[in-house]
């Protein structure tokens, strides 16, 4: 017996190192800092988003849940017009977005590049983060004098045609909720635009024109490419304010246009937490079909991720 | 069957508690009857402290008038008038742990009483002086009972609420008291288009059920708890109003209110009646009038509820005094003066107010506020903020919304 453990410590001790060698290889291997982070925003992002699916399939009664599960919730959410609040969101949120890009792009571009002087540069710039300083109802109510049926900015409206005369101005409709967001959200597109454009090197852009190209290939083949990081960063932030939009639709559209903030505050105030979890299962649903055919399109028109490298820089 | 049981458990501690509180309330307050100590010099020894918290109109704007009344200082905590986030502070962030009273509008009697979260209002105690003669109408109201008549409240402030319009535009006498009828918000050609309606679901669809159930002869089960059904036909109504063009805006504030009426941008508005005091000293007197209708109102009130945790702490009496002031008469002059709100024994209100050298003008605002009150309790009332049907009925008005 004496001699046969000594022979068993001799068999097993090789295959056993033999099975941890490539676990610690492997482990070895893994970037500890990504895993962590990963785990962490699993537990922190992923987790409490699948309870708030599992929670939509509950309801509400008397301002208590009720922990039955049911398609009740789901089927309220499209018989109240609910859906549509989603929809009607989006399509307001992307268009003020996609308006607010092409607004805050060329200005940022005049002021980054054009001949504007450091002190109009300076102004300007603290006159953009005045906004960040003032509470947003206390900027939007007065919009409501100017745009209501007696406000000074009628005759121009009636001039150019967007408002019928004798008509009761253009307040409490969507055309005065995308006015008010578009002048909200000015800043939050237009300062990371500026920051993208302003880190591009002028030595490029000579460099373009030297070799002979037009303004316009210049601005396409040097300055938006490399400006895409801003890009990215003011759209992202302005969509998501859109979509979060309250003050603006409250204000100025006089109730006529729900949007989702409105309607989660209005589901909330009798306590309908399965209506929120149905809404932002939705919202979720929708903007990851939406990122994912950004990515699909993005693939097509070259590689999305070469346009970060400046920030390696 | 937990949730029961917990509940129940509550209860009886809750009770048992109380008694025991009651009978130190009582030893403790016969003694400075019995040494016959004014309530100044009791202050001047250190006053009690009562914590509230509530909506946050309902507070005095100077606290320390009731202490120099009754020796007991008040620690507000002003919120808005949602009723979720009310039950959602109350019932998930436990805030009897830290209250004393709660103040809000009618209703969450009828969830917070039998599940416990509110302590039962001993009618009996020494220190609720003015209990026997309050009115009926005020001190057992629904906004202080639950269905089946237990008190779980003190009734604090309230008023029937209709809407404000402007006399001129609709041919009437500036100090005409007629009785109009709710066809002015709903349906009239002559206010087409010129017309703001609350965008809040639990103050509108009753108003509108009150009209609706007129207007066809035909009446609901309980306007201020319409059943899915009645929902939906109320909203019909609605939507088909909106479509005609009937509303110019729907408003969700009471400084909205107050814009829409000042810049004349709407004829006529379901608001609230300090809202027309408050244009009205803008754009001078009898300029707006606060409807007196032919269908009936919106009666709201405030009451003054006790957490449970209330009854082991050893403050109960003075809780009751503060209890007890709210149907006094300083209260009810003070509020009635300076926020235009009615409640119960405006009577003392009127005394109070003599007694304390108010000029006439003043004195005759509180008994026109009192004959106002007695006219307008005539007139069928709807009234709740916790509909048992709150689900159906927020999803009805969403309806509305978004056609």
């Amino acid at each position: 017996m004496s001699t046969s453990i000594p022979d068993t410590q001799a068999q097993v001790a090789p295959s056993s190192l033999a099975a941890k060698t490539p676990w610690r290889a492997l482990l070895g291997r893994v970037d500890w800092p990504l895993a962590l982070f990963l785990a962490a925003w699993f537990l922190a992002v992923v987790v409490p988003l699948l309870g708030v699916v599992v929670y939509s399939f509950f309801e509400t009664k008397s301002f208590f849940t009720v922990y039955t599960p049911s398609l009740n919730t789901w089927a309220s959410i499209f018989d109240s017009g609910r859906f549509e609040v989603i929809l009607r969101t989006l399509r307001i949120a992307f268009t003020v977005t996609a308006v607010e890009l092409v607004l805050a792009f060329a200005f940022s571009l005049w002021l980054a590049k054009g001949h504007a002087s450091r002190t109009v540069k300076a102004m300007t710039l603290a006159l953009m983060t005045v906004p960040f300083f003032l509470d947003l109802s206390s900027r939007t109510i007065i919009w409501r004098a100017l745009l209501g049926e007696n406000g000074p900015l009628i005759p121009l409206f009636i001039g150019i045609g967007l408002v019928e005369p004798g008509s009761a101005g253009i307040l409490y409709s969507e055309w005065a909720v995308h006015f008010g967001m578009v002048i909200a959200l000015f800043p939050t597109m237009m300062l990371p635009v500026y920051i993208a454009i302003s880190l591009v090197d002028d030595a490029l852009i000579d460099a373009s024109n030297d070799l002979g190209a037009s303004p316009w290939q210049t601005l396409t083949g040097v300055i938006i490419p490399l400006s895409l990081p801003g890009v990215i960063a003011g759209v992202l932030f302005t969509l998501g304010s859109a979509m979060a939009a309250w003050v603006e639709p409250s204000m100025l559209g006089g109730g006529f246009v729900n949007l989702l903030s409105n309607s989660i505050e209005s589901a909330y105030s009798a306590l309908r937490y399965p209506v929120l979890a149905a809404l932002t299962t939705l919202i979720m649903l929708i903007l990851g079909v939406l990122v994912l055919a950004f990515v699909l399109i993005g693939r097509r028109f070259g590689d999305l991720s070469s346009s970060f490298r400046i920030l390696r820089s | 069957m937990k949730e029961t049981s917990v509940s129940q458990l509550q209860l009886l501690r809750s009770r048992r508690d109380f008694l025991r509180s009651a009978a130190l309330g009582a030893s403790a307050l016969a003694l400075p009857l019995a040494l016959d100590l004014p309530a100044s010099r009791l202050w001047a020894a250190g006053p009690a402290t009562v914590r509230g918290y509530g909506v946050t109109t309902s507070q005095l704007k100077d606290w320390s008038v009731m202490a120099q009344s009754i020796g007991v200082q008040m620690e507000f905590t002003g919120t808005g008038n949602d009723v979720g986030v009310f039950l959602r502070d109350v019932v998930a962030a436990g805030l009897g742990d830290q209250t004393d009273i709660f103040v809000f509008e009618a209703g969450t009697q009828d969830i917070l009483g039998p599940r416990g979260t509110y302590l039962p209002i001993d009618t009996q105690h020494p220190a609720l002086t003015l209990w026997e003669r309050t009115p009926d109408e005020w001190k057992h109201s629904r906004v202080v009972q639950d269905a089946e008549g237990n008190q779980w409240g003190v009734p604090v402030i309230g008023n029937a609420d209709s809407f404000g319009y402007f006399p001129e535009k609709l041919g009437l006498d500036p100090d005409s008291e007629e009785e109009l009828s709710w066809s002015l918000v709903f349906d009239d050609p002559r206010t087409r288009g010129r017309v703001s309606f609350d965008r809040t679901w639990g103050y509108s669809l009753p108003m509108a059920a009150l009209y609706l159930q007129s207007k066809t002869g035909k009446p609901f089960s309980n306007c201020a708890d319409l059943e899915p059904e009645e929902t939906r036909q109320v909203v019909d109504f609605l939507i088909e109003r909106k479509r005609a063009g009937q509303f110019r805006t729907l408003h969700t504030s009471f400084e909205e209110q107050i814009q829409l009426l000042s810049n004349r941008e709407v004829d006529v508005i379901n608001c609230w009646e300090p809202a027309v005091r408050e244009v009205n000293l803008k754009l001078g007197k009898d300029a707006t009038r606060y409807a007196y209708t032919q269908e009936g109102y919106y009666k709201w009130g405030h009451g003054a509820y006790l957490p449970v945790q209330a009854g082991d702490r050893d403050n109960l009496d003075a809780i009751y005094k503060v209890l007890n002031y709210y149907l006094g008469g300083e209260y009810r002059a003070l509020q009635a003066r300076d926020r235009g709100y009615a409640g119960p024994n405006m009577d003392l209100a009127v005394a109070y107010a003599r007694e304390n050298d108010w000029s006439a003008e003043d004195i005759a605002a509180l008994e026109e506020t009192e004959r106002k009150i007695a006219r307008k309790f005539s007139k069928p009332l709807v009234s709740t903020t916790t509909p048992s049907n709150a689900d159906s009925m927020e999803e009805q008005w969403q309806r509305f919304l978004n056609a």
